[in-house]
């Protein structure tokens, strides 16, 4: 077995893309001539973040990125001064996003560290549910913000108004303004996005640990049984849908559902009678806020809501009338869902013979309850409500780059990173100021055009899961429950680089939900692919994301190459008693659609049978 | 409640353990397991009181109380071999009174039937008031009128064998001494094994574990074979960990016979698991329900009977406190922090040491 993956260094060039480095921040590039951050960089351990990052990077989606780059971290190491935490590095290789957790090692800083780290995290903690509160109010303010942007063409003239209400600023100033303050936004709702996420997590993972140390190998399932949220904010689209789908069935509309496939043209048959109209208000009634979901996980500008196409939701309504038909109910069993938690949790009390463990564990359970409505509910404030309606603010503004000649079409805006379109804008309305042909007006299209070359070889390349030396043991919390990267499945790692991908049949990743199930594969790399899905079938997924649920109930079991133990796919997966092995690292491009393959969600293995 | 003082037989599902003085304590325990909604071998008790008919409607009683006020005062060895060799001849001998046959048998073929077996292979077991432990004879595998007939009067004969004898001479019971007879059904385990309910590797609560393979007990219970091995959380019943055994060997009995042959077990059913998800499932809400009604762990034997359907086929076999973990339990852990803040602390700088 090789002792480490190749230095970080040493990844070679994809012919045809030289130059690649300047689509994204310098600071992003692997070191070349510091001798120093050089160093640095060969000794760390770099893990490819696909469990956020299923392909590369665009020049602009890189956004987020930077953003919890600067969020995360600065949580950690400044603001909170969690005792043995940095921040986390990032790196960028041929389009995709590597990672390294810093600790600190000196114990003196530690110790230090202490005291300021229990006042202010305590003063959270103390808090935590009254920040909450206060946190939701803030992000919608924000997101009301980010509604009211709107960005419009460099008029001819200006408007008498900036004459006579004497403003002394132009729509050329105003412009830049505009896209720095969408920006700023941006990383706004990130910096809000951590504010107690790192605390959260770090709670919720103390839980697991003071768990599994009075009662070794307990299932995540039920981990996650005891703290689950019941009116979890992540659950609502789905549960708007299902409520969608029972009215269609008491209107009778079933038939005019079944017979439309684009909402466009459901409508028109709708709107011609009483139940009809009133079944499109309800439609139109729940879409704001909570077709502000994305299709796939928000971090990618090609991730569309429902509400950029309502085709999505409708298609997901008709799977639940199928089931509602078929005497499933597809709601969430809240009643049952409860009793159970109690019932989990009292049994588990039970156990307790020494009333300090009992204590310990209450505690920890306590807070992790206390933490766990915030760690889901998020994403669907920032991933997907704030993200969904940033994207399209990015297309308006991009109209107006078309429009003034920059740039061809609104979506290569995409392969201009944010430093670019700001000296893009810069250029545009001096051009138009001075009433001549704009500098960048060649230049911008043809970089486009190499750009999306070099972005076509990107994806055609397969990123080691790993670069660098990997510690003798990870104990960063959240490499191991977000990104399921544990020792083992370093060893795994090293292990198959010493194997073909042809002759691999077992793969190994973290056991996701319980029990073992065999059928045949589904590679969904999309969410179009979704439709695809033959009941019984294994779903194999990069990654997934919530508004996935209506797949759930059609699939036997589930694959994805990313993720830990907590990741979305392994939550739901558990909820639904399905069979899960998360983290493979690279399920999708091992197995093949019509696979024959077995799963274990006990051991996290899955084992191809042919 | 008076008139159970006056049966001749007793379903296992009518007696508790307060009944012990009419048909001993192992019967009356199996009824308390019942009673507790522990699946055990369906049978019935011969009581004691019939016992007492049978010694009384023979003259065998008289015949041994004469025997007794002949003897000198002092119980002499000579004396209880004499006695026992006397009594246990007479018995063996005895014709049974046909309405107690008719009793024992009708109760017998209807034991059949509920197993829908002809000439159902039972065991006879000795089931005395006082406890004496392994004095008295059990058999195993008899089948059909005749024989079920001559085994409960070479049980009730065991109750005058030499040790017996000695021992309740020795303790002042009495000679004359009437038993109870167990009647279960033979498991024909096809698959046994033996549970934990902990782990019984780190003390773990909340875990059931599970030894399982096929044919009888003695295969697991003796290590002749790999048995498959089951972690399951005591608490949602999910497995925690499955490791699949070799199983080569399984033990059967032997037909017409009550001793016990190996054989071997085909390639095919190697590889697969030796308990159902079903009776994985069952065996582990009847080992709760066990640790509930005893309050302590316990270590369970149990069998899947070939001959019933699930969750019928589900049985006890026997059940007996889980010695290691129940002593240490006393002993206390170092202190831990116990308040959240200072725990999230730890763990911060500790790490997670999954594997």
């Amino acid at each position: 077995m090789a002792k480490q993956f190749l230095d970080p260094h040493d990844v070679p060039a994809i012919e045809g893309t030289e130059g690649w480095e300047r689509m994204y921040p310098y600071y992003y590039q692997f070191s070349t001539d510091d001798k120093e951050r050089k160093e640095y960089e060969s000794g760390q351990l770099w893990y490819y973040d696909g469990l956020h990052y299923p392909e590369p990077h665009t020049p602009f989606d890189l956004i987020w990125d930077e953003a919890w780059y600067l969020a995360l971290s600065q949580y950690n190491s400044r603001i909170f001064m969690v005792p043995p935490a940095k921040g986390i590095d990032h790196r960028i290789v041929n389009g995709h996003v590597y990672i390294t957790p810093i600790g600190i090692a000196d114990p003196k800083e530690i110790e230090a560290r202490i005291p300021l780290f229990m006042k202010r995290a305590g003063h959270y903690y103390e808090n935590w549910d009254k920040i909450y509160d206060g946190w939701v109010e803030k992000t919608i303010e924000l997101i009301e913000e980010l509604e009211a942007v709107e960005f419009k063409n460099l008029p001819e003239m200006e408007d008498e108004s900036v004459v006579f209400e004497h403003r002394g600023m132009g729509s050329g100033y105003d412009l830049g303004v505009q896209y720095d303050e969408l920006i700023n936004m941006g990383f706004k709702v990130w910096q809000y996005h951590f504010e107690m996420l790192n605390l959260g997590y770090a709670a919720y993972v103390t839980f697991i640990n003071t768990a599994n140390q009075f009662f070794p190998d307990i299932p995540m399932a039920t981990l996650t049984k005891m703290v689950s949220g019941i009116d979890v904010v992540m659950y609502r689209p789905d549960s708007e849908l299902i409520k969608l789908a029972k009215m269609a069935l008491e209107f009778k509309l079933e038939s005019k559902l079944d017979a439309q496939t684009s909402f466009a043209s459901l409508q028109q048959e709708l709107g011609t009678s009483d139940n009809g109209k009133k079944w499109l208000a309800a439609f139109e009634e729940a879409r704001y806020p909570w077709f502000h979901i994305s299709t796939g996980t928000g971090w990618f500008h090609h991730n569309r809501s429902w509400n950029d196409d309502l085709d999505v939701p409708l298609a997901n309504i008709k799977m639940h009338i199928e089931s509602l038909q078929a005497g499933k109910d597809p709601s969430r069993p809240t009643a049952k869902l409860i009793a159970e938690r109690d019932r989990i949790v009292d049994e588990y009390m039970e156990l307790f013979q020494n009333p300090d463990d009992k204590k310990a564990f209450q505690e920890a359970l306590g807070i992790a309850r206390k933490v766990f409505p915030y760690v889901e509910n998020h994403l669907f404030y920032v991933e997907h409500w704030f993200h969904s309606v940033f994207w399209n603010k990015m297309r308006d503004l991009s109209r107006v780059l078309v429009d003034g000649g920059m740039i061809k079409e609104v979506e290569d805006i995409w392969y201009l990173n944010r430093a670019d379109i700001k000296v893009l804008i810069d250029d545009m309305v001096r051009a138009w100021a001075t009433g001549v042909v704009p500098a960048g007006r060649n230049k911008w299209p043809k970089e486009i055009e190499w750009r999306k070359g070099v972005m076509a070889k990107f994806r055609e390349w397969t990123p080691p899961p790993a670069l660098g030396v990997p510690p003798e043991v990870v104990t960063e919390p959240f490499s191991i429950v977000l990104w399921g990267v544990t020792t083992n499945v370093l060893k795994k790692w090293l292990t198959s680089l010493d194997t073909a991908d042809g002759d691999i049949t077992e793969l190994h990743g973290s056991p996701g939900s319980s029990g073992i199930v065999e059928g045949k594969a589904r590679v969904i790399k999309k969410v179009a692919d979704l439709a695809l899905l033959q009941a019984g079938e294994i779903m194999v997924a990069p990654t997934t994301s919530p508004s996935w649920a209506p797949a759930f109930t059609k699939i036997a079991g589930a694959v994805t190459d990313v993720g830990g133990p907590m990741c979305h796919a392994a939550i739901v997966c558990r909820e639904y008693g399905l069979p899960t092995v998360v983290g493979t690292g690279n399920g999708t491009s091992v197995i093949k659609t019509g696979d024959l393959i077995r799963l274990d969600g006990d051991s996290g293995i899955v084992e191809l049978l042919k | 409640m008076d008139n159970l003082e006056k049966k001749l037989t007793l379903w296992y599902n009518e007696l508790k353990g307060e009944n012990f003085p009419l048909v001993g304590k192992k019967n009356a325990n199996l009824g308390e397991m019942l009673k507790a909604d522990i699946p055990i071998s369906p049978g019935f008790a011969i009581t004691i009181h019939a016992n007492d008919i049978f010694m009384q409607e023979s003259g065998i009683k008289v015949e041994l109380e004469q025997l007794i006020a002949n003897q000198s005062k002092e119980t002499t060895p000579e004396n209880i071999v004499h006695l026992s060799e006397f009594a246990m001849a007479a018995i063996e001998k005895a014709t049974m009174p046909e309405a107690l046959e008719k009793h024992i048998l009708r109760d017998y073929h209807r034991l059949c039937e509920i197993c829908g077996v002809e000439d159902l292979p039972v065991a006879v077991r000795s089931s005395g008031a006082v406890s004496m432990p392994g004095q008295m004879e059990t058999y195993l595998n008899i089948r059909g009128d005749r024989d079920l007939s001559d085994y409960i009067k070479k049980c009730w004969a065991s109750s005058y064998c030499i040790e017996a004898l000695t021992y309740r001479v020795n303790r002042d019971i009495g000679v004359l001494f009437n038993i109870g007879v167990g009647i279960p059904k033979m498991v024909n385990s096809k698959t046994s094994g033996v549970i934990f309910t902990n782990n019984p590797i780190n003390g773990d609560p909340s875990k059931i574990s599970i030894d399982a393979s096929y044919g009888l007990g003695e295969a697991v219970v003796s290590g002749l074979v790999t048995p498959d091995s089951y972690l399951i959380d005591k608490i949602t019943l999910d497995p925690v960990k499955i490791i699949r055994g070799s199983k080569e060997i399984e033990c059967v009995y032997r037909t017409g016979s009550s001793d016990i042959v190996e054989k071997e077990v085909d390639e095919a059913r190697r590889k697969v698991n030796s308990l159902s998800p079903e009776e994985l499932r069952h065996l582990c809400i009847t080992s709760k329900k066990i640790e509930k009604y005893y309050g302590k762990a316990y270590d369970i034997e149990f069998g899947i009977d070939a001959d019933l359907k699930f969750p019928d086929n589900v049985i006890i076999l026997q059940v007996r406190p889980e010695s290691v973990w129940n002593k240490k339990k006393a002993e206390n852990k170092k202190s831990e922090p116990t308040d959240a803040m200072s725990m999230i602390l730890k763990q911060l700088i500790n790490g997670v040491k999954f594997s």
